[in-house]
């Protein structure tokens, strides 16, 4: 009898510490702790996608040295989840976080987050200025938002079966095409695409029943709608399909395995994304969640993930020393950035809107 | 059988399990218990969700299930999922029945290894199946090139990858082993002095099969077909991935609420719908047996 409970008090214990260290791995990070250890290292707390560049060890190691700090993070599923996470109880406790357009007014206007002082940052001036334009990063005049890697959702086709000169998004709704193209199965790009096409603002498309109607005529040419990157690299690579809405960093990763894939920002314009970093309210370490930013969006960072096959870095000195045609296929110009309708934010009633478009085209 | 049939749930005249419950029923309280908590609970919580507005103070409000009626593509949507269900169940119907007839009562041997042979796909998540059947179904794969091989069909493409018969497919492959389970358990306890008796009066097998043991094996068919019919409704992986652009259930609608846009009480709304619309179709089912009987 003894003898079980000695074992079971020894079996509690190491489950205490199990799950004491894997709190302090990627759960709730105690915050204040790390200054009182190891000789005054600061822990800085990170909120990001898991596998996303800054949680990379052999990147992050860098500044972890240089400013003597340890980074921790933590990830997130969705832009909705760290929302609600800000707003239970993440304030004071989380540092930095990487937002974007789709909750950044509502985290703005509800004081979730700590206004930035962009002049304190280095490497702010290198980023592209398209990027820093962005509305949704900033409030009466003060930036709330700091750029790091873009992406966009335009088309992509395989340049074996298709010899013409794509230039135009009425190529997916080109007849000639029927039954080898894949649309996205998104109700924000389908309707953002489709509203490109029928030549109104995608972010704010007046007429909706055009838009329904354009996407209703596009359904019947389709082989199929993609939904994850995975699915489109897979209908692609099995040749199910010879062209289609695609992202650009899938497409790179296509082009870098051999595929005979081309991207191309149309004429009129495609979608376009940025993921910022923002600092949190009340931050326990903000002079070291500025200096964390600064390192993100410096040249030396930003080119080692763009070189790793990393998103689209915001850094200009970094997108001037790549190689100029990936630049140009990969539509990372200048000239193709400015055709780029960056999503902005939508109410919930306009998602729920757009939402059910989508889902009754796709039931005709 | 009859009188049973008045007071206890008909699932549970499929077997002896009925009696147990009624004898000991304090042996079945954890089972209760979990029905309860993980059933029964957050059944009424989602019933409570429906009913609520979306937004930081969520009201009282029919809206959500005014929504669904206003539009007549989630009702079209509804009833085509219902069709593919029912497909899926006759389906498997018949590609079980002879499964199960055999491993119950013509092999002598190995009956337990055949039936963990049928179960075996269970342990491969749905997903990677749903992927394996696009390589296998789609214009230049495998099954295209077999079927070539053996001179079945000419040079054209097959053409099955993204339509309605490729997620049909699928979701046989996915439920048809709960039905061949059903079945075989069924089939299993009618005593073979039955249809020896059966033989023995001068009836032909056909006879025999028609009058002993297809009525004796109906319970069975009825409980696998609830167990395909029932999940078979609430898809959304299969339809999206292989049924083109034509694939839409409303599975994804109601997938899409949760994960897209937060349209939880909409969500919610659908699925009790669909909940009462399962509910009806196997009342309804139960009292049509029950007049065969």
């Amino acid at each position: 009898m003894r003898l079980h409970k000695g074992l079971l008090s020894v079996l509690l214990a190491s489950f205490l510490v199990v799950s004491g260290c894997g709190s302090n791995g990627q759960g709730t990070p105690d915050t204040s702790g790390g200054q009182g250890g190891n000789g005054g290292e600061q822990t800085l707390v990170v909120v990001n996608w898991k596998d996303y560049g800054s949680d990379d060890p052999e990147m992050i190691k860098a500044f972890e040295e240089s400013c003597s700090c340890k980074v921790v993070h933590e990830y997130m599923a969705s832009e909705e989840e760290l929302l609600t996470r800000l707003k239970t109880g993440g304030v004071g406790k989380l540092d930095v976080i990487l937002p974007n357009a789709s909750i950044l007014p509502v985290a703005i206007q509800e004081g979730l987050l700590e206004p930035i002082d962009v002049d304190k940052l280095e490497n702010y001036q290198y980023i592209n200025k398209t990027f820093k334009n962005i509305p949704e990063n900033e409030k009466d005049g003060q930036v709330y938002a700091v750029p790091w890697v873009w992406g966009s959702t335009s088309i992509a086709y395989n340049s074996n079966v298709i010899k013409d000169e794509i230039d135009s998004i009425n190529v997916l709704w080109d007849e000639k095409y029927k039954g080898q193209i894949a649309f996205r199965d998104d109700f924000n790009d389908a309707v953002m695409i489709a509203a490109i096409a029928a030549n109104q603002d995608p972010n704010n498309p007046s007429d909706m029943e055009a838009v329904k109607q354009k996407l209703l005529e596009q359904k019947p040419l389709n082989r199929t709608y993609w939904k994850t990157g995975d699915e489109f690299s897979k209908l692609f690579a099995n040749n199910q399909i010879s062209i289609g809405v695609a992202w650009s960093g899938n497409t790179a990763a296509m082009k870098q395995a051999g595929q005979p894939i081309k991207y191309v920002i149309p004429k009129e314009g495609a979608i376009g994304w940025v993921d910022n970093w923002a600092i949190v309210k009340d931050s326990p370490h903000k002079d070291l969640a500025m200096k964390f930013i600064d390192f993100m969006i410096g040249k030396d960072f930003q080119t080692k993930w763009v070189n790793k096959g990393g998103p689209a870095p915001v850094n200009t000195q970094v997108v001037d020393n790549l190689d100029p045609a990936f630049v140009q296929e990969m539509g990372l110009d200048e000239e193709a950035i400015s055709k780029l309708f960056f999503i902005s934010y939508h109410t919930e009633d306009e998602k729920k809107a757009w939402n059910e478009l989508w889902h009754e085209v796709k039931a005709q | 059988m009859n009188e049973r049939q008045g007071n206890l749930p008909f699932l549970l005249n499929c077997s002896r399990v009925g009696d147990v419950v009624k004898n000991r029923i304090f042996l079945m309280s954890p089972a209760i218990f979990i029905m309860l908590a993980f059933g029964v609970v957050p059944l009424f919580i989602m019933l409570y969700y429906s009913f609520l507005s979306d937004g930081p103070s969520p009201t009282f409000t029919l809206q959500n299930y005014a929504n669904f009626f206003q539009k007549a593509f989630y009702l079209k949507l509804t009833w085509k999922t219902i069709q593919m269900s029912l497909i899926v169940t006759l389906i498997s119907i018949v590609i079980a029945y002879p499964a199960a007839y055999i491993i119950a009562k013509v092999i002598q041997r190995g009956q337990n290894l055949l039936l963990l042979f049928i179960i075996i796909p269970f342990w491969t998540s749905q997903l990677v199946r749903a992927y394996s059947w696009m390589n296998l179904l789609q214009d230049g794969g495998i099954l295209e090139m077999f079927l070539r091989k053996l001179h079945l069909i000419g040079d054209g493409s097959l053409g099955i990858l993204f339509t309605q018969t490729a997620v049909i497919i699928s979701l046989v492959h996915i439920f048809f082993p709960y039905m061949v389970l059903t079945i075989y358990m069924s089939l299993d306890k009618i005593q073979p002095s039955l249809l020896e008796a059966s033989k023995s009066l001068g009836a032909t097998p056909f006879e025999t099969f028609r009058r002993i043991v297809l009525p004796l094996s109906k319970p069975g068919i009825v409980t696998g077909s609830i167990l395909v019919f029932v999940p078979c409704l609430g898809v959304f992986a299969e339809p999206r991935i292989l049924g083109g652009p034509n694939g839409s259930v409303i599975g994804t609608v109601i997938e899409d609420q949760f994960f897209e846009i937060n349209g939880w009480s909409f969500g919610a709304a659908i699925a009790f719908i669909l909940l009462v619309m399962v509910f009806l179709s196997i009342w309804i089912t139960s009292r049509l047996i029950k007049r065969g009987d």
